[in-house]
């Protein structure tokens, strides 16, 4: 199951954003977070899924490729 | 090189008010912004007062994303200094954004940030520490917040002095400008620290005044016979400092002149306070101002309303004006606001240079019964209006034994 429908709750929580404007290809960026923002934001993920995500850099763009990233630890860590 | 400064912006989130206009009416109707606190742990003081800002809402000034990255006390500063840098007009184009630099004193900073990672960590045993937590809470953070938001690029320092750390910053400021330094200033302080932690660190120490049983918003009594300690309090106090020849160029409101400061230390103990070392500070700064005692019009004390503070500053001031101490108004605004700690020196500088704006002169509230060891007029419980102001002074005397005086007198061209 992917995990895009809690990204985007939690994102709208967290930051106040439009449930409208959180569709999988839009950037990070376009959405008004920078770097610091995310990695708050995968934090308070890895609260709610209870996983771990990786220390080394992973290419971020979209909210897909965040999706993509959590599904994937998802799926190993539930392995 | 030795230029003029000038003072042309104030902001402030405070207390007793949270923009100039509203803190000096405040102040000069003696009302009074210490409360019992409401807070979630009110329960684990012994002392359930302070001087807290209730009305301060960070969702008015800021979107949820950036608050993700900036702590109660940056958010204070910001919103102060957006107030100063609009009250100063004040814009820098590119040519003038390395002329230009921040100043701030803390003495917490994010405390706030820092003890919610204890408590998970040494309480709830959880390794798991927010990721932001040492930009949050780290010192500095709110002046590098305002660097970046108004492109200050020179200097950008923040003071940790105790009780002294924005007079300091605001002094510091000063010297960069009027040595040639910088052009332009942002300068003042911020505090969050009404948290568990720091208050219960405050209690120990034993220098927090018992509530007023009567009417906790007057436990705050400097120089009355009955006093017994500070209130501790939080907020924000950000001035725009500027060269006197660019403020007159571009046709800005001036306030006054930032005449005089200096600070130097007492190397003696580290929380007794010492009148000589406040002696001498006094002396430099109204010799840098190229005042003398009679010129001052208006004194805002340190007065912090301790026992052993307020008997040590009274001694200060005879020392270092003789009799002219007698004839000049000093009072203690922190009956009204409480003790803003870092943020306190600009918080009281500022009620100064208002006061040279108003010609009007803030009581020291809760002054009901004198103390023969404190036998100046310290202007109780009853502000004055239509008071000659030419030049005024505002005294800062910290733990630790940095002392700190600023004289800002009105402008003449």
């Amino acid at each position: 199951m992917s995990s895009l429908p809690t990204i985007q709750r939690m994102m709208v929580e967290q930051f106040d954003l439009k449930i409208e404007s959180l569709t999988p290809d839009a950037t990070l960026e376009s959405l008004g977070l920078d770097s610091l923002s995310v990695i708050e934001f995968m934090f308070n993920l890895e609260d709610e899924l209870k996983i771990k995500l990786p220390d080394e850099r992973v290419e971020i763009k979209t909210l897909q490729d965040v999706t993509d990233l959590v599904d994937r630890i998802v799926a190993e860590q539930s392995a | 090189m030795s230029r003029r400064v000038v003072i042309t912006g104030l902001g402030i989130v405070s207390p007793a008010g949270s923009s100039p206009e509203q803190f000096f009416a405040n102040l000069m109707a003696g009302r009074s912004g210490i409360k019992p606190l409401t807070c979630s742990f009110v329960d684990q003081l012994s002392i359930k007062i302070a001087a807290s800002v209730d009305d301060f809402n960070p969702a008015a000034h800021f979107s949820k994303i950036q608050l993700t990255g900036i702590e109660r006390f940056s958010q204070m500063a910001l919103v102060a200094a957006e107030q100063a840098v609009q009250d100063a007009q004040l814009v820098l184009d590119e040519t003038e954004y390395s002329r230009a630099g921040v100043y701030m004193g803390s003495c917490l900073g994010g405390a706030g940030t820092l003890e919610d990672g204890y408590v998970e960590v040494f309480k709830r045993n959880n390794p798991r520490i927010k990721p932001l937590s040492v930009l949050l809470s780290m010192n500095n953070a709110a002046a590098s917040h305002l660097s970046i938001k108004y492109h200050l690029r020179g200097p950008n320092i923040t003071y940790s002095t105790a009780c002294s750390s924005s007079a300091i910053a605001v002094g510091e400021a000063y010297r960069q400008i009027k040595h040639g330094y910088a052009d332009v200033m942002l300068a003042g302080g911020a505090e969050a620290m009404l948290t568990l932690g720091a208050m219960k660190a405050w209690e120990a120490l034993r220098t927090l005044a018992h509530e007023d049983p009567e009417d906790p918003g007057a436990s705050c009594k400097p120089f009355s016979k009955n006093r017994s300690g500070l209130v501790l309090g939080e907020g924000a106090a950000v001035l725009v400092l500027e060269d006197a020849e660019r403020a007159i160029q571009r046709g800005a409101k001036i306030y006054g002149e930032l005449a005089g400061y200096d600070c130097s230390s007492d190397s003696s103990h580290i929380t007794k306070p010492d009148a000589l070392g406040q002696t001498r500070t006094i002396l430099s700064a109204l010799r840098d101002a190229h005042l003398q005692p009679c010129d001052i019009g208006y004194i805002n004390a340190h007065g912090t309303a301790t026992l052993a503070g307020d008997i040590e500053e009274t001694k200060a001031l005879k020392l270092a004006f003789g009799t002219d101490a007698y004839k000049t108004p000093v009072s203690s605004t922190k009956s009204m606001h409480g003790h803003l700690m870092g943020a306190t020196g600009a918080v009281e500088f500022m009620a100064a240079v208002l006061a040279l704006q108003h010609q009007a002169v803030p009581p020291t509230i809760n002054l009901h019964q004198p103390d023969p060891e404190c036998d100046l007029d310290y202007v109780p419980n009853q502000g004055r209006t239509d008071v000659p102001l030419n030049a005024v002074m505002s005294n800062s005397f910290a733990f630790g034994g940095t002392n700190a005086v600023l004289i800002a007198r009105r402008f003449v061209a």
